[in-house]
Formats: structure tokens, sequence, C-alpha cells
């Protein structure tokens, strides 16, 4: 029925090819058009959800109008595909010309030459707070110009803490009180509600307790400031909260994601940045929302600092510097461009943007918060070293596989040591 | 492309004994060679050159900016050191040594009740093929993600039969099952290509045995079962290379994070995970090539076990 030789020979030939697939990549290219008659076109590139699309096409049919020459040609993806698809560009020398950017990939690709110094081209940096620029700047050159700050907060929602009489929380607390309050929430949501999610899993927070304590995240050549035992303490911060009503299970999380938590209606709090405002608002459908300082055992020191909650860049190859730049200077500085974005990008870091916008309801939370803590706030963070974002991302890794119970707490300092000391020899 | 050694060997075997007709034989060989063109400089540009490149990279610390930098076999001997890597072999192995019999089980199972002979069988054929149309798509996994997630069809269907497990996304310990059970659904495939092999089974092989009074599972075990051998042989060995692949799927369902606590870390992720998030292309070429060398290796094993158990039509046994 089957001649044995052909049979073979096909099934030899099918599997070979088959699992030379495996060994093949993906290759992308970006499409870089130029100028047919007189207008240009230069390519923008952000992440974000719907609502920010819809914001930024406003504000690019704002820029076309008043700059007649040069056309944008704008596209979006998510955040985690964002970083994918620009290593593919950078790899293929095709980066778009204008991209939004965070702080936590400003090395990878500032360092080495992908992006644009940004003090050769015109970009009016006049109204910006001198603090917040060298975030931008890596080695005496500004590879990105922030468009806004964020700042880090606890959310609550006023209305379901009411409902369970639960005190609203002023903001002035240690860990302690904050770990007590979490868990009041819990007990009284039954299991239709808990406190917040575990806290000690996100990165930035980290960053923010480690300021607390005066100790530095990385040091200035590029290595870890703190030590195994500062991450053991950290993590053991929540450690009697773990398995009760205080913290949404890890099960829940990782089934509500992309989702937060709080924007389910799963948790009454949630430590994060104050720019996440409106789009918890949209997720939850809640009234209103309140925003109050992170806790910190020093009641003097918070750790808190204005972060830039994105920047803009230009690619290093663009062919039309002129026209990125005025994009980008449009971008951060025009008070219309703030009308249209409102806080949804950070509150807006150029005074010029900022004074020209109108604040109301949530938006004007966002702004008053950001006030509120202006005593406590210190410098903002240099960019992190080169592989931060692959860092960010095993930290919150590591930590949940510490709360799904699969890592003791040295098993998990352990494994995320590990895992930073090889990156940063990696990059060395 | 399983016909370039069929064409070598004819022009270069028989070239010998007849000028005339070896002369003939050369210009049929030049044409297949040139109808074979197209295909084989595509193959050679987009396939060969890509792996041989890989191949280099593998032995370099290439981050994607860079110049890459040749460090001999760092990236193969911190492979063996990498949990992660050790974590995402497990859960493959797991994957592929579950998965694939219970596919093929199920392959053959449909593939026997629609071989025989009944009304409306062309449109139970489509309808059992159907999965395997859309079963390898995004939109697939995205409706299993929501199917087997909390308070979702499944967990609400096992619940009224006082099953409670949660939703299984988020269960370390399901997420397995449930990748397992997205591969067996979609047996489609390996099911038309048992069903072309069935048919091909005379059927006085059958009646004869009917005749000596064998049962049904008489019947499986001495006829179908060896005569299909072949094929079995076949599928075996095409969804075992599948299962290796397996990458589509697990990165939707986990958000492209191999999680949660890395149950559905598989090895083409994690590889895609060091390549293009964390920019380690040296190292993600270094797990591309060790998966070539392995699979190739299970193959070979295959073929060389296979002849215990599979018989081709004209073999003395």
């Amino acid at each position: 029925m089957f001649d044995r030789r052909k049979f073979l020979t096909t099934v030899a030939l099918g599997t070979a090819s088959a699992a030379f697939l495996s060994a093949c990549g993906q290759s992308s290219s970006a499409g870089q058009t130029g100028s047919a008659e007189n207008p240009v076109t230069i390519n923008y590139t952000w992440w974000g959800n719907d609502d920010r699309a819809e914001r930024t096409r406003k504000a690019i049919a704002l820029f076309e109008s008043k700059n007649p020459d040069v056309k944008v040609n704008g596209n979006f993806t998510d955040f985690a595909g964002y970083w994918q698809k620009r290593a593919t560009e950078a790899a293929g020398g095709g980066l778009p010309d204008v991209m939004q950017w965070d702080l936590s990939y400003l090395r990878d690709y500032g360092q080495r030459n992908q992006l644009l110094d940004l003090s050769t081209v015109k970009i009016n940096t006049d109204a910006f707070d001198k603090s917040l620029l060298p975030s931008g700047q890596i080695r005496g050159k500004t590879y990105g110009i922030p468009t806004s700050t964020n700042a880090f907060a606890v959310y609550y929602d006023p209305a379901k803490l009411q409902s369970m009489g639960v005190a609203e929380p002023d903001g002035q607390w240690t860990y302690k009180e904050f770990n007590a309050f979490m868990l009041e929430v819990g007990q009284k949501g039954n299991g239709a509600l808990y406190g917040g999610t575990d806290y000690t899993g996100v990165w930035w927070m980290y960053n923010i307790w480690l300021r607390q304590n005066n100790i530095q995240a990385f040091t200035d050549d590029g290595k870890l400031g703190f030590t195994k035992d500062d991450l053991k303490k950290w993590w053991n911060t929540t450690a009697e909260l773990r398995g009760t009503p205080a913290l949404v299970p890890e099960e829940r999380v990782t089934q509500l994601a992309p989702k937060s938590a709080m924007g389910s209606n799963v948790t009454a709090s949630e430590v994060t940045w104050d720019n996440f405002m409106a789009g918890y608002l949209g997720d939850s459908g809640a009234k209103e929302l309140k925003l109050v300082p992170v806790p910190s055992d020093d009641p003097d020191n918070l750790g808190l600092f204005l972060k830039p909650s994105m920047l803009m860049v230009a690619s290093a190859k663009t062919k039309y510097k002129d026209a990125a730049a005025r994009f980008i200077d449009f971008m951060v500085n025009d008070p219309e461009v703030g009308q249209i974005f409102k806080t949804s990008r950070g509150v807006p870091a150029s005074k010029t943007q900022r004074d020209g916008t109108t604040f109301e309801g949530t938006d004007k939370l966002v702004v008053d918060y950001e006030k509120s803590i202006e005593k406590y706030l210190k410098d903002a963070p240099e960019p992190p070293i080169v592989g931060f974002g692959t860092l960010e991302a095993s930290f919150k890794r590591v930590s949940s596989e510490l709360n799904y119970g699969k890592l003791t707490l040295d098993g998990a300092a352990d494994a995320w040591f590990k895992e930073a000391e090889d990156l940063i020899k990696q990059n060395a | 492309m399983t016909q370039s050694p069929t064409l070598s060997r004819r022009s270069s075997s028989s070239a010998s004994p007849q000028p005339r007709k070896s002369r003939r034989r050369g210009a049929d060989a030049r044409a297949g060679y040139t109808f074979l063109l197209p295909w084989l400089l595509g193959f050679i540009a987009l396939t060969v050159g890509p792996m041989i490149s890989s191949l280099y990279l593998s032995f370099t610390n290439y981050n994607l900016f860079e110049a890459p930098k040749w460090i001999g076999l760092d990236n193969y001997t911190t492979l063996l050191q990498d949990e992660r890597f050790l974590q995402s072999v497990g859960v493959t192995l797991n994957y592929v040594i579950f998965g694939t019999p219970l596919k093929l089980a199920a392959a053959l199972a449909i593939a026997m009740l629609l071989n025989s002979k009944r009304k409306g069988q062309g449109f139970y054929r489509s309808a059992f093929y159907a999965p395997s149309l859309i079963g390898a798509s995004v939109s697939i996994a995205i409706v299993w993600k929501a199917m087997f997630g909390d308070s979702g069809p499944v967990d609400q269907g096992l619940s009224f039969f006082g099953i409670n497990l949660g939703g299984w996304v988020g269960n370390p310990s399901m997420t397995m099952p449930m990748m397992i059970l997205l591969t067996v659904w979609q047996f489609g495939a390996p099911m038309v290509i048992f069903l072309a092999g069935l048919k091909q089974i005379p059927a006085d092989l059958y009646e004869a045995a009917s005749m000596d009074g064998a049962g049904p599972v008489r019947k499986f075990l001495n006829i179908t079962w060896p005569m299909l051998s072949p094929v079995i042989f076949f599928n075996l060995l095409m969804e075992t290379i599948h299962a290796f692949q397996i990458f589509a799927s697990a990165y939707i369902i986990s958000n492209g994070e191999g999680g949660p606590a890395g149950s559905t870390l598989f090895y083409t992720l994690y590889l895609y995970l060091r390549g293009f998030s964390d920019f380690r292309m040296g190292y993600a070429s270094a797990m591309a090539w060790l998966l070539v060398v392995v699979v190739g290796i299970i193959t070979l094993i295959f073929f060389k076990t296979s002849k215990s158990w599979v018989h081709y039509s004209g073999d003395s046994k």
C-alpha cells in the first residue's frame, strides 16, 4: 500500500523542513515615505488604548493644520507588543521617525545610538522644570523630552469603603497601618472585595521604599545598589497578608490581566501611578476614586518623585529631523494638545501646556494630588540601567511566583538576583 | 520540495548505459531544475541563509543593536544553568508527551467512526475537521482563555456537577491540561490522514477475519493497526514535531509571559522572550539550534524504532 522508500523520503523531508522552521525568526520593516510634492511624511508610533488613539488623532490633525508642510502617519499597539516591535525595527534600521517612549527603555536604545540627540535640534524646553529634564538625558545627550509627569499614589474607592463602614485613609500612614487597612477591607468585603493587590510585586513601589530607607536602587556604574536582604525584607512586608482576604489571590490577578484588579472592582485599593486614574474610572465604572500618598515608616521621607510618565524621542536615522523636532515640540508644549490629552498621559510637564489646560473633575484630582505632595518630592530618577525593562518584568514575575507559593522568600530573592546579575554582566 | 532528491537520483543513477537516453534525461533534469528554481531560490534566501546566520549568531552575544561578538560556546553552557530554560524544557516535554498521544488517539477514534458507511458522513467529516481550520488562529486562543476563565462556561459547567476548580487560566496546575485540551480538540489534520489510510485497507481482510470469528478488538489489533502503521508513524512524527513548536496559543493565553508561575513557559515562547524582549538574540539562536538538534535526534530515534512496528506493503514481515 505504501512504498517504503517514497514514503520515508517524504517524511524525512517534511520533518527536516518543519524542524528548520523552528530556527528562523521574524523580520519586519517600517515604511519610510519620502516627500512626493511639498509635504514630507513622518511616522509616529505610540502605545495605549483606544482612548489615547482618539486623542492622538486629534492632536495630529491639529499639528497638520498648523504645519501644512508635514504629514504625520500615526500607528499604535499595546505596551508589551510595542517593545518587541521596536526591537525588530531597530535591528532592521527602520525605527519610526518619532516615538512615544518609556524611561525603562531609554538606555537600551539611547546608549546604543538608536535615538536622536534632541539637543542638536530645535525643541523649546524653557517651560520645563529643570529637575525633570535629566531623566531624558544620558551622558550629556538628550534622548527624550518628557511629555508629562506622574507620581506614585494609593487609589481607593470612597463609595466602597463607605458601604462597608471603613474609614477613609488620610495618606499619613506606615506600612503596618496600610496593611491593617487592607485587611479590614478584605475581612468586611467577605470574599467579594479584597483590600488590594500585593504591592511588593511592583518594582517602582520597591524603588520608593528603598528611597525611604536612603538606598539607591542602582549605583552610578550600573550595578545593584541594594542587597538580597533588602529585597527579602521588602517582600516580607506583606508576608502576613498573603493568603488572607487583604490581598486578592494571584489566580484572580492572572485571570483579570491585562485589566487591573481595581479596574475590575475586585479590590478597594491599588498602589500605582496617578495617571492611571482615567483608565481605572473607565474600567471600573466607579463614580469617584481618590488618591493619597504611599505609606512610609518615616513621615518626613515618603520617597516620592515625579517621573516622566512618557517621553518623546526621535530615531537617530530619521531623514526629517526638522519635522520630527517640530512635532515633538508641538506635542510637549502646545496648550491645545494639553486640552486634548488632559491628564491621560500624566500631568503635562511643560508649564506652558499645563497652564493652558483646564483641569476639571478627575483630571483635577490628579493635578491636585501632585501639588499636594510637592514638599515631599525628590529628584526624578536617572534613566535606569540597560535592560531595565527585563528586570522590571522579572521582578513582577518572581513576586507573582512567591504569591503562588511556588517560591520561598529566599528562593525568590535568589532567583531575581541571579537574573539581575546575569543581565548586568551581559550588558556590561 | 519532495521532488528534488527523486529527480537527482534518477538523473545520476541511470546516466551510464545509453548515452542518447541520458542526454534526454539530462534535458529532463534541466527542465526539472528550472521549474524548481523559484522555490530553490526562496529556500536558499529565506530558509538556508537565515539558518546559517542564526547558527553563527548562536556563538555570539548579538543583541540586535551592536555588532555580534564571538563568545564561543558561552550561550550553550549558560543555557544549562538557566533555571527558566530548564523549566521551559520541562513544560514543553510535558506537553509533547501527554498532548501528542491523546491527540492522535482522538484523531484515530474519530477517523474510524467516520470511516463506516452511514448517511451524512460528508457533513460529519467537515464538521469534525472544522476546529482544525480555525484552530491555529489567534481568535481561538482568546475564546479558549475566556471559556476556561473564572465563571467561564467550563467552570460553570463543572460546578453544575459539583466540581469546583475555579478558573483554569489563573491556576498553575490547570493550565497544562487546558493547553492539552486545546491541541486535542484540533485533531482534524491527523484525522484526515488516518481516514485516507483507513480507506486503503482492503475490505476483504476484514471479511476474512469476520469469517474466522474475529471480534472488533481483534480486527483492530491484527488488521487496522499493522495496515495503518505507516500512517500512524507519519502522524506521530509530524504531531510530535508540531507539539515542540507550540507558540501562538501559549503566547496569547499567558499574555506573552508564560505565566501563571511559568506553567505555560513553552520552549519557543521563552526563546521569543529572550530574543525580542530581552534582546538576547545570540542566546535565542542557541536555543533554536538546540531545538533543531533535539527534534532531529528524536526523529532519528523514531525511525530506528519504527522498524519493529511499522509495516510497509512489500515488506516480508
